[in-house]
């Protein structure tokens, strides 16, 4: 049963043809910088592509995370733009694609998957029932699923809602979203430790899944915003959202860059305070030759920036340095995973190449090309989400 | 209590109550249109829009919270930096004197302590100016239904546009439930908040006395009493005091015999010269260092006796009788061990020197004389 | 209220829509009525609790602390248990008050001068364990960086330092939070009151404020700003309480994850708290149509939230201490588990993590009874949780000759229930001098209060 006071006028567009040029171009320029690489220098190469693959399922499943607090939460200010995170989170569906190369250059990744060095190394030797290829590989293919399957429950469901007006399904996707908590909870912690902890197999922190999310609900945001607000600048989205809206996207952002640099700096000063050589060695890789400076580079590139950037009330409600924030955040989120993965390929100093800057060529330009697939035929606002008008009304 | 006398002189101004939120809204957009400049809203929880409505200034407290906060970062990195680097550095757990990462926290908390307690004050005593009580509003029905369920519209008779007859048919037309003239209590007219108020300045006179005498009776009285005083008046004993328990009385002890003392020497040729003289030999080598040594600590401890150059001339004036020469046949022909058991036993009139020269000393000490005596008596080849 | 909602309305903050006044007279109320007599029993309870706990610390101020448990090699024991537990207790105020705030949950409104006044009070019991733990309390102005005869200065590299930064920065700046929100409240019963001392205090406590929008402007950014701040202050204590153990060297106690899963667990535990407090005093005052059902059902499903990041904490720990190789490591949580404190362990695993998946299903949620002990629970395996890490890391650690098995004496425990004396007695005398729901607040969510927007 459609309730009269709920439809709301949304005028479908397609997004404008020059975008999907664009992201072509980014694309098919990235992909074969790529190819070159892994001609050139395969196991760099390797490192490169792990900092993207990383990157993307930061933002993928960090929407799906988004999607759910609102369901949670009850929020209604996001509920015009969920749509927009929904289409994001199918970024979870090029991984699998992404770890095949990766996969192949497992050896010049991962120097646990040796397991002749393995039998040498007691550390290594007893965590190896964990860190061997097969279960390294089961994990990835179970964490994918179970990332595809929330993906499909929320996007389906939402999608459904769009015809049918059914209110029935908001709960639905709310109990979906209660059982995704600790889902996502487990699966990123692994997925974390995994690709990017078990680089340095000898270290550990207990803390590191809480890092990995913490940057990725900032990646996702980013996303988010910018295409939010581009979106409904350009009018693709419905009348009525405005500075009031952009403000708690601001607050989020605001918000999490202070969480994740809690978190880091959490992390940081208890190895760093401890003194423990077994786990300080980490830290001080990050610290020798021009990492010195890039890690310094770190503080004001993920946390001063932005700091200043969104501080001021109407600097969080401005859509330009929203924006601008938002892109910001985003290359923050390179830079951060750049420092936890290239210490392992190059610990005298960081590398910078060609290299280094054709691999974002290529994710930015596979992610512009799939939003702008993805969004064809699809409402970009979730017209029979029954909190819709009251998101549309949201005043602060 | 309200005083209703509505003499021109004492009107503070005329308020309107109203039950219906939503004509305050028309109300206020009138009246910013209409260009007035001395009135308020009254409601007892805050209206949405109105300050904006009201075209009310951005609140500077957002500023002064960023300066407050950034002081207090500043104040806490001066004051750790100052105190654990400067003034009386601890080298703690290997790490260096500024420990930067170490200090984040300290420095959080200060930026928030100051910036929150900082921006309240500012709030409530530079910009409401309160503590202030004596406000005309105070005490009238009009705050008083307020403060329950009605909204108010005020304005001033000190606004240039204010006419008695005029404003309260303007309330009329937007439907006030009632309409209130306040006039100033006479205690009111002359209210100044002033901050070098006599009453005020003598409170904080009384408070200051009040809790430095506190704190002095505290730190100097009080912590010499029973139990504070228990860690002053232990049951160990303090150096030199008595004791009952011991039968003597004395709180210190002797050693037990056969105790040695650290770095204790033992001279195992007591009253034996001879065999010192067999048995001791010089450990030291004639290298220059050690010729400086033995020249230093000979001109200072033997040459005030045996003269620069050994030869007995004493500087002593008589007060002790001259030393034979070192020179003689006799010393000469003494072995190293033999000079080192006169230094360490004296002779005759001599003392025992082995307390003012260590070992290494007194052997340097010997390599010296024998330096001298080569140079008093030497033969030609050593010319060459 | 049926399980089929209708997203499309705003839900009602308070029920029934009451009229302003109504809602005036709801709250102030049961300050201008005599105490009933169970308050007095109530307040009595509480009061020898009280007591009882200030002849215990009495004793320990005269004869020393060795009439406490704490030895070798358990030398912090309960006392900072307490101290961890109280100041936990404490972080479920600021959330209610600043965090919801930030995140514009109106369902705050009611219970967030409550919460605030309990995060007061939780502080300053859990102050009062740093204080009496150093043996001479009397000397705690060492503890401040003030110039002294010795010449000496605090240790600024030392989380103890840290914690006295902390914990006052935190009582200061939660007293302005509260005081500022209760200064509209204080006016109104200025306004209110009949007595002539009341209303000289009122008048002074209020500082003579007029409900002008002038001021609120003004108050509604300080508000905003002192929001601002308190959330990442309440996220530092509890995360300087974890570095107290974080930074050292021991397994089980050195892990990076200490400080948000300290944080999780301080609001976990507080809002149980603050729950348990909240069913009682809108039985007693009849507040149920403000502090609402709905209200509660929300704030159970922070403690299941809550409770899980704790179990993910939890989890996370012992797989790590697995995956270290370190065989110190994977010992500790062995031995916590089945070792001489494993009765500690297992009651803590099952009021944290096991009990607490009951808020999964709607029908608890919304029980008053199996929220309350589910809320008591959680309290119990809360305070056995720092228990677990204090004591069992402490009484085994890096050399089996000096392991030992710590209990507390019957002086830990007077001051421990004596920390629960204060705590309910500041509460209770709280209910009755001061409005237990914010007036202002409420009023200003209540359907029709504020203008329509254009």
């Amino acid at each position: 049963m459609i309730q009269e006071n709920l439809v709301i006028n949304y005028q479908r567009k397609p997004l404008p043809e020059k975008l999907f040029k664009v992201g072509l171009l980014l694309l098919v320029v990235g992909f074969v910088g790529v190819v070159l690489a892994y001609i050139s220098n395969s196991a760099r190469a390797s490192f490169n592509l792990l900092v993207v693959f990383t990157w993307i399922a930061s933002i993928g499943v960090g929407s799906m995370f988004f999607i759910g607090i609102e369901y949670l939460t009850g929020a209604v200010w996001s509920v015009p733009f969920r749509r927009v995170a929904e289409i994001t989170a199918s970024f979870v569906l090029v991984l699998p694609i992404l770890a095949i190369p990766i996969l192949s250059s497992i050896h010049s990744l991962y120097h646990w998957s040796h397991t002749e060095a393995v039998q040498v190394d007691q550390i290594l030797k007893n965590k190896s029932a964990y860190l061997n290829q097969t279960f390294f590989i089961v994990r990835l293919i179970i964490t994918l699923l179970l990332w595809f399957l929330f993906y499909y429950l929320f996007t389906s469901i939402s999608r459904k809602q769009d015809k049918s007006f059914d209110q029935s399904l908001t709960k639905k996707n709310t109990i979906v979203s209660a059982v995704f908590m600790p889902v996502f909870a487990v699966t990123l912690t692994f997925f974390a430790i995994d690709w990017l902890m078990s680089l340095e197999p000898h270290w550990y922190s207990t803390i590191f899944g809480v890092y990995y999310f913490a940057g990725s609900f900032l990646a996702a945001l980013g996303v988010f915003t910018f295409v939010s607000i581009s979106l409904n600048e350009k009018g693709f989205l419905v009348d009525g959202l405005g500075s009031e809206h952009y403000y708690s996207m601001g607050a989020l952002i605001f918000a999490f860059t202070n969480f994740w640099a809690y978190i880091a700096f959490s992390q940081f000063m208890l190895i760093w305070y401890a003194n423990l050589p077994e786990e300080t060695f980490w830290f001080i890789n990050r610290g020798v030759g021009s990492w010195l400076y890039f890690s310094i580079g770190i503080i004001f590139v993920k946390f001063i920036v932005p700091y200043i950037l969104l501080l001021p009330q109407p600097a969080k409600m401005d859509p330009l340095r929203l924006k601008i924030a938002a892109l910001w955040v985003l290359f923050a989120h390179y830079y951060d995973l750049f420092w936890v993965v290239m210490p392992t390929y190059s610990n005298g100093g960081v590398p910078f190449g060609w290299m280094e800057l054709v691999f974002p060529v290529f994710a930015v330009g596979l992610l512009i090309v799939l939003f702008y697939i993805l969004s064809k035929n699809v409402n970009l606002v979730p017209i029979g989400d029954p909190k819709l008008k009251r998101g549309l009304e949201f005043h602060l | 209590m309200d005083n209703q006398m509505n003499t021109s002189e004492n009107l503070y101004g005329v308020g309107a109550l109203f039950k219906d939120p939503n004509k305050i809204v028309k109300v206020v957009e009138k009246l910013v249109e209409l260009g007035y400049k001395h009135w308020d809203v009254h409601s007892s929880y805050p209206l949405h829009g109105i300050p904006k409505r009201m075209r009310l200034k951005w609140s500077p407290l957002g500023y002064v919270a960023l300066i407050l906060g950034l002081t207090g970062t500043l104040t806490g990195l001066f004051l750790t930096w100052w105190t654990m680097s400067v003034d009386y550095p601890l080298t703690i757990g290997g790490k260096p004197w500024f420990s930067f990462p170490a200090f984040v926290p300290v420095l959080f908390e200060l930026t928030v302590l100051l910036a929150s307690v900082g921006t309240a004050i500012v709030m409530l005593f530079i910009i409401f100016k309160f503590p202030n009580n004596q406000h005309p509003l105070h005490d009238t029905e009009y705050m008083k239904k307020v403060s329950v369920d009605h909204f108010g519209v005020f304005i001033e008779a000190k606004d240039e546009l204010f006419e008695l007859e005029k404003v309260k048919s303007l309330f009329n037309d937007f439907g006030a439930d009632e309409i209130i003239e306040i006039a100033y209590d006479r205690n009111e007219v002359a209210f100044k908040p002033k901050v070098f108020d006599v009453k005020f300045i003598s409170f904080l006179v009384v408070i200051a006395i009040i809790t430095s005498s506190v704190a002095y009776l505290f730190n100097n009285k009080i912590l010499y009493f029973p139990p504070f005083d228990f860690m002053l008046n232990q049951f160990r004993l303090g150096p030199q005091e008595s004791s009952t328990f011991f039968a003597d009385g004395f709180g210190m002890r002797k050693p037990p015999a056969g105790t040695v003392a650290r770095n204790q020497e033992f001279y195992p040729f007591k009253n034996k010269p001879d065999e010192a003289g067999m048995k001791l030999v010089n450990p030291l080598l004639a290298t220059k260092e050690n010729l400086e040594l033995g020249r230093n600590k000979f001109n200072t401890f033997c040459s005030p006796c045996h003269g620069w150059r050994g030869e007995g001339d004493s500087r002593l004036n008589g007060q002790f009788p001259n030393p034979p020469s070192l020179h003689s046949e006799k010393v000469r022909n003494w072995t190293d061990g033999r000079i080192y058991h006169v230094i360490m036993e004296g002779q005759n009139v001599m003392p025992s020197y082995a307390s003012q020269l260590t070992e290494k000393e007194r052997w340097a000490v010997i390599l010296y004389i024998r330096s001298l005596q080569r140079a008093l008596n030497a033969k030609q080849e050593d010319i060459q | 209220m049926s399980s089929n909602i209708d997203y499309s309305i705003e839900p009602e903050v308070v029920e029934g829509q009451p009229k302003l006044n109504q809602i005036n007279e709801a709250i102030a109320k049961p300050l201008e009525t005599r105490p009933s007599w169970k308050y007095l029993v109530a307040l009595g309870i509480s009061s020898t609790m009280l007591l009882i706990g200030a002849v215990c610390l009495g004793f320990s101020f005269y004869y020393g602390i060795g009439l406490w448990g704490n030895n070798q090699p358990v030398g912090w024991a309960i006392p900072i248990v307490n101290f961890v537990f109280w100041v936990g207790i404490g972080h479920a105020g600021t959330l209610i008050s600043a965090i919801l705030f930030l995140f514009r949950q109106r369902w705050r409104t009611g219970i967030s001068r409550f919460a605030e006044a309990m995060t007061i009070f939780a502080v300053i019991t859990a102050g009062l364990f740093p204080l009496i733990h150093t043996g001479r309390p009397w000397l705690a102005g060492y503890l401040f960086p003030l110039p002294n005869q010795h010449r000496l200065w605090v240790n600024f590299t030392s989380p103890l330092i840290w914690d006295v930064f902390a914990v006052s920065t935190y009582l200061t700046v939660s007293f302005v939070f509260w005081y500022i929100g209760l200064i509209p409240d204080l006016a109104m019963l200025r306004d209110r009151t009949k007595s002539k001392i009341k209303k000289t205090i009122y008048s002074i406590f209020s500082l003579g404020w007029r409900h002008s929008n002038r001021h609120w402007h003004h108050y509604e950014m300080i508000y905003l700003i002192l929001a601002g701040f308190a959330t990442p202050l309440v996220l530092s204590v509890h995360t300087i309480v974890s570095f107290d153990f974080a930074v050292s060297i021991l397994p089980g106690w050195h892990t990076t994850i200490f400080p948000p899963y300290f944080v999780a667990g301080a609001v976990f535990s507080g809002f149980a708290m603050v729950q348990n407090v909240l069913i009682v005093v809108r039985k007693i005052f009849n507040l149920e149509h403000i502090i609402t059902l709905d209200t509660l059902e929300k704030m159970n499903k922070v403690m299941l939230a809550t409770g899980m990041m704790v179990g993910y904490a939890y989890g996370m720990e012992f797989f790590i201490a697995w995956y270290s190789g370190n065989p110190l490591e994977s010992f500790v949580f062995l031995n916590r588990a089945f070792g001489n404190y494993a009765w500690a362990y297992w009651i803590m695993v099952s009021c944290n993590v096991i009990f607490t998946q009951l808020f999964w299903f709607k029908k608890i949620r919304r029980n008053i009874v199996a929220m309350f002990i589910i809320g008591v629970l959680v309290n119990v395996g809360m305070w056995f949780e720092r228990f677990v890490i204090v004591v069992t890391t402490l009484s085994r650690d890096f050399l089996p000759s000096s392991w030992d098995y710590y209990k507390p004496t019957l002086v830990d425990i007077g001051i421990l229930l004596g920390s629960f004396g204060l705590f309910f007695t500041l509460v209770i005398l709280f209910i009755r001098s001061l409005p237990v729901v914010s007036i202002s607040e409420v009023k200003a969510v209540v359907k029709g209060s504020q203008p329509v927007h254009h």
